[in-house]
């Protein structure tokens, strides 16, 4: 037993002993204790130290507001800081640590700051900081930034699991305290799915920590009655460690559920936190009410608690949060406090009253001081007593522990996310929910009927009414029975008046009155500008317990009501959340999804480096043994295609099939160059404009019968085409007949070139594939030998002689397996993206490197394509404004080094050769280059203003960031064959 | 988290579903309209505080092209409609 | 040179996980299957899903207005394009997917657990019947999910997203030690 270990009482299993560490010490707890529980009963009641002042601060409240009790839980990159000791469950082995101390808890040197003090008033970096300029980065940041911070995150590999998960429920109760027990009871017996959401990792709320009995049993018993109906209950979820963060659009609630937090040694195959997505058809909030400190003088030393916080140690932990304990209090709540205490045998040093004639009875033999004030306290490290001062005469009390209790503050957090502004109300002195609609309704202490009997009745009344609406019969229960309680009232008090010391209302971020009188006077009063100037509320428990007080304070400062200085902003999260809960387990390879092409194993076990291209990978090149770079083996494809035959998986182009009588015209209105009359059996390139007149993307569409057509996309806009159609389909064009279907995933497609492709083909093809028979830009059904059906289309994007062969899918690999042991003997090679992209630049072929977004089909040389005769096509009228024609828009030109032995990188501006390197001297950029082992030197394409007319001209290819300049001379963009002859052979 | 989005198709669906596109009073003019109409329809939208109709498209459901009328302060959804059905009716 | 090719299913080398396990909670990839999706001409919404619905062994998924998905374990992929292209004749527009998209069948009493992990819809039985199907999203992976049994459901994913559904899937069910393998 430790010394405030109480001897009786509480919901801990005394039977057995947890073993934990903090700041290395070991320590003894049991199960069923909070860390901070298990630390005050190991007289550990200095935690951690302040933000600024790194003043020694101790356990305030033995929940989830607390601002002091801050840890670090972990080591390594299991790391967990800024966790609070208030709500953190117990376990054997559990490592803490404090935080923001150095050299250590006891000996901290940050706190020299405090001598400086009148120096660090609010707004103290706004005003300190500022000159001179240069010193900000290297001298002030890094100052600022060693000495603010509470726990250090670690930048290692989480090695902890994550997921996400959706919920549906008829009623989200949040908070299982007398209210939401009795609200789920209700709404789970009349047959509603309801799910039970609370924080904690033993539900029961205020009841853990309650004496006055109901149905004539101590009131633990009871919430254990609720639990054993509710988890009977088929349509019941009951969710502890869970914590209902935010209140989205749509009734969509997000909650994190604490699923292996206790656990020295999470289980591998469970998540650590689990995110919920709750789609709740109604709420109910039954957070309760937090209780309000008091704003006096000495109020953060390590000691001063909330009185409500040292009630629940007794009464739920069977802890003593001192020998001899004081009590400050504005209310009846106090005296409620010091009669647990009194009952648990802990010396109450005395009740100070800020009332004049309280008529509350005090414990026997206990000194009750009315219309007092506290102005000081005493001691240390830990308080040894606090200063009274009532009607000018002071007097010293000696105490270890004071706890305080200034009045009650309904939590409305979530019921204030989406932007409807808590309400103040004169009769409570506090701030209540406003009318939020049928979605969300508060009950209980959250709404400010702060007594038991009225916790039970509200939770019961409301959920019934839940109920009903939704269309469910609700028998009607008798209410429990409740013993005699505590009245909750209080006369509000912002401020203890005399104060000797710095009187805290934030304890975390060490923001003081002071500081907000500072603030208003000068000129940030507004209840927004006075957190940000002062920086109340900021620190990571977001004002929980300060914030009340800021504005009480604020509306006193200037003599007008709470009312009008009203909240700041509430915003999700209600308590910090983990990024790990919110990513799931969406990272490392589950980051994004992966297409694999059919040809996959293909290209793998031909020996591919594969690149990531959008979702897809791709193969990249083929390396073959002593080639040493990416470019050793796309030269060597790109030769092998030109001077005998290649095999590029071509199958994550998209592909759409078009159907129904007006598939033509359809095709037609997409397309700028015209598509009316493609008879069956040919394919033809098509090019698509935006609706703005700039080029969008292209392929080739085939027409396979009179009604059916097969579009190919490029790879990177597959679905964003497939949208453009069906935007077009539904929306612009509903007349016209036509459907269509995605089958990219249906196909593996080959494009098999080079001038021996045909031998390889029709050693393969049942049809006959003779440019006789079969010419350039034909497309049918054909037969593979052995009765295979594929699609053959004859197109070419090399250059060369080529078809592209399209087999289904599961297929595709015994195809290309057959394809490249027939082709082994006319010296086939499989080529990759890198030599694609060689191949496609020599012939001046165009990628969305051109059409990036800028580029007008006759900037890319295409403007007699453009049908002039259509009456419509997406992107027709727009395409003929100025702007798109004016002769000195960049065209696309070809590059070639004047050096030979010079690079050209696309990204490179284009400057006259002599003039200065700036904006205004741009002449255009190039957007395409390589190495062209056709020709043997970099050639690249490139935009260059009225570029078609400058052929044989000299530019400089202007490179700062991958080496010097270039002379360059611009040419045609068709390198290779500008003929087309080695296509049509 | 999510918002939810009726789908009149699929059912209630999460905002994670869909793509917008933007502005659903817009009509594609006739080809031989105006150039200060077709200027209007291509480069001119409003950016209303309140009441808006937009064109989304249920990417990850059905595909419909869909017509939402909300509110773009409060995301207060009126209706949604299919795409299809409000532009044989002259798209408004 | 005449040829028989082999298909090849893209999860093979990822499946069986452990062959022989299987346990209550099991995710079967059948090795082949006849798909089809069924578009139905202009104005023909109507007399198509009428048809559709008279046909006894195919299992009809709805993907949209107009369109579905027409599965089946018996036929060959031409076997059942032709055989629905001779009972829409021209009342639709008939394109076999089976080598397009791949069949994931998942049950055991814990499925809807497992499937809550990715899919945002409400798949408590009295919501998502029996036969139920539709398009969504299952993680970040577009899917078509059909209730199959009383627990059990079929997710059919495009070909080249089968790995990364398969593996998520498998990531959602670790903690019911869900066992995969083919059948058939």
């Amino acid at each position: 037993m430790t010394a405030y270990r109480l001897a009786s009482g509480g919901v801990i299993d005394r039977s057995s002993t947890l073993s934990f560490k903090f700041d290395g010490r070991a320590m003894k707890g049991h199960p069923g204790d909070t860390l901070a529980s298990a630390l005050l009963a190991n007289d550990q009641l200095l935690v951690g130290r302040s933000f600024k002042y790194h003043r020694p601060r101790g356990i305030v409240t033995a929940g989830p507001s607390e601002p002091n009790a801050l840890v670090t839980i972990g080591e390594g990159a299991a790391t967990d800081p800024n966790t609070k000791a208030t709500v953190a469950e117990l376990y054997a082995g559990l490592d803490a640590r404090s935080q923001n101390r150095w050299p250590s808890l006891k000996h901290d040197i940050g706190a020299l700051n405090g001598l400086l003090s009148p120096f660090l008033s609010a707004g103290f970096y706004y005003k300190t900081f500022m000159w001179p300029a240069a010193f900000w980065e290297k001298v002030y940041e890094p100052l600022i930034r060693r000495a603010a911070g509470l726990g250090r995150t670690v930048l290692e590999h989480d090695p902890h699991s994550y997921e996400k998960c959706w919920a549906h429920c008829d009623l989200l109760v949040v908070g299982a305290g007398p209210t939401g027990l009795m609200a789920a009871l209700t709404a789970g017996r009349a047959g509603l799915r309801v799910i039970l959401a609370d924080e904690d990792f033993r539900l029961g709320g205020s009841l853990l920590a309650e004496t006055t009995r109901i149905d004539h049993r101590p009131a633990m018993d009871f919430a254990e009655a609720c639990l054993a109906e509710l988890r009977a209950l088929p349509h019941v979820t009951i969710m502890p460690r869970t914590t209902v963060f935010g209140w989205y659009d749509d009734n969509v609630f997000g909650a994190v559920e604490r699923v292996q937090k206790h656990v020295v040694a999470p289980q591998a195959k469970l998540p650590v936190e689990r995110l919920w997505r709750i789609v709740a058809k109604r709420a109910l909030l039954a957070t309760g009410a937090e209780e309000r400190p008091l704003v006096f003088g000495g109020n953060d030393r390590p000691g001063v608690m909330m009185a409500g916080a040292m009630r629940t140690y007794a009464n739920r932990f069977g802890v003593a949060a001192g020998r001899s304990v004081a009590i400050f209090t504005n209310g009846s709540a106090g005296y409620g406090t010091a009669s647990d205490l009194a009952a648990h045998e802990i010396e109450v040093a005395a009740i100070i009253d800020s009332r004049d004639a309280p008529l509350d009875a005090a414990p026997a033999g206990v000194r009750v001081i009315p219309s007092a004030s506290v102005i000081d306290t005493r001691g240390r490290q830990r308080v040894c007593g606090l200063v009274v001062e009532r009607a000018g005469f002071e007097e010293t009390i000696a105490c270890d522990a004071i706890g305080m209790s200034g009045g009650w503050n309904p939590v409305i957090h979530l019921a204030c996310q989406r932007g409807a502004k808590a309400v103040w109300s004169p009769e409570l002195s506090t701030f209540l929910a406003p009318d939020l609609g049928s979605g969300l309704v508060v009950a209980g202490s959250a709404a400010g009927r702060y007594s038991l009997g009225g916790c039970l009745e509200d939770g019961a009344e409301r959920a019934a009414r839940i109920a009903a609406d939704l269309g469910f019969s609700t028998a009607s229960n008798p209410l429990p029975a409740v013993g005699e309680e505590v009245d909750p009232s209080f006369t509000a008090l912002w401020y203890s008046p005399g104060a000797k010391a710095k009187a805290f209302v934030d304890f975390q971020n060490d923001v003081h009155v002071k500081d907000l009188g500072l603030a208003l006077r000068e000129g940030f009063g507004h209840v927004e500008h006075a957190k940000r100037y002062t920086t109340t509320g900021m620190a990571t428990d977001q004002g929980k317990l300060s914030a009340i007080n800021a504005t009480g304070l604020l509306a006193g400062m200037q003599g007008i009501s709470p009312a009008d200085v009203g909240t700041t902003t509430f915003r999700p999260f209600y308590t910090p959340v983990a990024f790990g809960a919110l990513a799931g387990t969406s990272r490392d390879e589950h980051a994004a999804p992966v297409r694999k092409s059919p040809l996959y194993g293909w290209a793998e076990k031909n020996g591919a480096a594969f690149v990531d291209s959008g979702l897809w990978y791709r193969p990249a090149f083929f390396a073959r043994h002593g080639e040493k770079t990416w470019r050793d083996s796309t030269d060597r494809e790109v030769v092998n295609v030109r001077q005998h035959v290649g095999l590029c998986d071509v199958s994550t182009l998209g592909k759409i099939e078009i159907f129904g009588p007006d598939a033509a015209e359809f095709l037609n209105r997409l397309y700028c160059n015209p598509f009316l009359k493609l008879p069956v059996g040919k394919a033809r390139y098509g090019l698509m404009l935006r609706e703005d007149g700039i080029a969008y993307d292209d392929g080739t569409t085939s027409r396979l019968s009179p009604q059916h057509f097969v579009m190919t996309t490029t790879t990177a806009l597959a679905g964003g085409v497939m949208s453009h159609l069906e935007y077009c389909a539904q929306v612009v064009w509903p007349e016209l007949k036509v459907r269509f279907c995605s089958s990219t995933d249906q196909w593996a497609q080959m494009a098999i070139a080079g001038p021996k492709s045909r031998l390889v083909l029709q050693a393969l093809v049942e049809d006959d594939v003779s440019d006789a028979a079969f010419p350039f830009l034909s497309a049918a059904v054909v037969t593979l030998k052995g009765g295979l059906n594929a699609r053959l289309f004859r197109i070419s994007f090399s250059g060369e002689l080529a078809y592209e062969l399209a087999v289904p899918a599961g297929l595709g690999e015994a195809v290309a397996d057959a394809i490249m042991e027939e082709g082994r003997g006319h010296g086939i090679c499989a080529y990759g993206l890198e030599a694609l992209n060689v191949l496609r630049i020599e012939k001046g072929h165009v990628t969305h490197a051109e059409f990036d977004g800028r580029v007008t089909p006759d900037d890319a040389g295409f403007g007699r394509m453009v049908s002039a005769q259509k009456t419509d096509f997406i992107g027709k009228r727009l395409s003929t404004r100025y702007g798109l024609t004016a002769a000195d828009r960049m065209q696309m030109v070809g590059l070639k080094p004047v050096e030979t032995d010079q690079h050209i990188r696309a990204g490179a501006h284009l400057l006259r050769e002599g003039a200065k390197a700036s904006t205004l001297n741009d002449q255009g950029y190039v957007s395409s280059a390589c190495y062209s082992p056709t020709l043997g030197h970099d050639i690249a394409l490139a935009f260059l203003k009225s570029g078609r007319e400058r052929y044989g001209e000299r530019v400089v290819v202007w490179d700062k960031l991958s080496g010097g300049d270039t002379v360059a001379e611009i040419c045609h963009p068709v390198f290779v064959d500008p003929g087309n002859t080695r296509l049509k052979v | 988290m999510a918002s939810l989005i009726h789908c009149p198709h699929c059912g209630v669906r999460p905002s994670q579903e869909f793509s917008i596109r933007g502005d659903a009073s817009v009509v594609r003019p006739a080809p031989e309209a105006s150039d200060e109409a077709w200027h209007e329809y291509v480069h001119i939208r409003s950016n209303p505080h309140g009441r808006h109709r937009e064109h989304w498209q249920h990417v990850a459901g059905c595909r419909r092209g869909l017509v939402v009328e909300r509110d773009t302060f409060t995301h207060d959804v009126f209706s949604v409609t299919d795409g299809a059905a409000v532009a044989r009716e002259g798209g408004r | 040179m005449t040829k028989t090719y082999i298909s090849r299913h893209p999860l093979e080398g990822r499946i069986p996980l452990e062959p022989g396990i299987r346990a209550v909670d099991h995710l079967e990839v059948p090795r082949r299957q006849a798909i089809v999706t069924v578009m139905a001409a202009d104005g023909e919404d109507t007399a198509v899903a009428a048809v559709l619905a008279t046909m006894s062994e195919p299992s009809l998924r709805c993907v949209g207005p107009g369109e579905w998905l027409v599965v089946s374990q018996s036929e060959t992929p031409e076997g059942l394009q032709r055989s629905l292209a001779l009972v829409l004749a021209e009342t639709a527009y008939v394109l076999d997917q089976s080598d397009g998209r791949i069949v994931l069948r998942l049950s055991g009493p814990n499925v809807r657990r497992i499937l809550a992990k990715g899919v945002a819809i409400d798949l408590h039985p009295s919501v998502f019947g029996l036969g139920a199907a539709s398009n969504l999203l299952c993680g970040h992976v577009n899917v078509n999910l059909a209730r199959t049994g009383e627990n059990e459901f079929e997710l059919i994913v495009m070909r080249s997203l089968a790995e990364s559904l398969f593996d998520d899937l498998r990531l959602m069910g670790r903690e019911f030690d869900l066992s995969a393998d083919f059948s058939g």
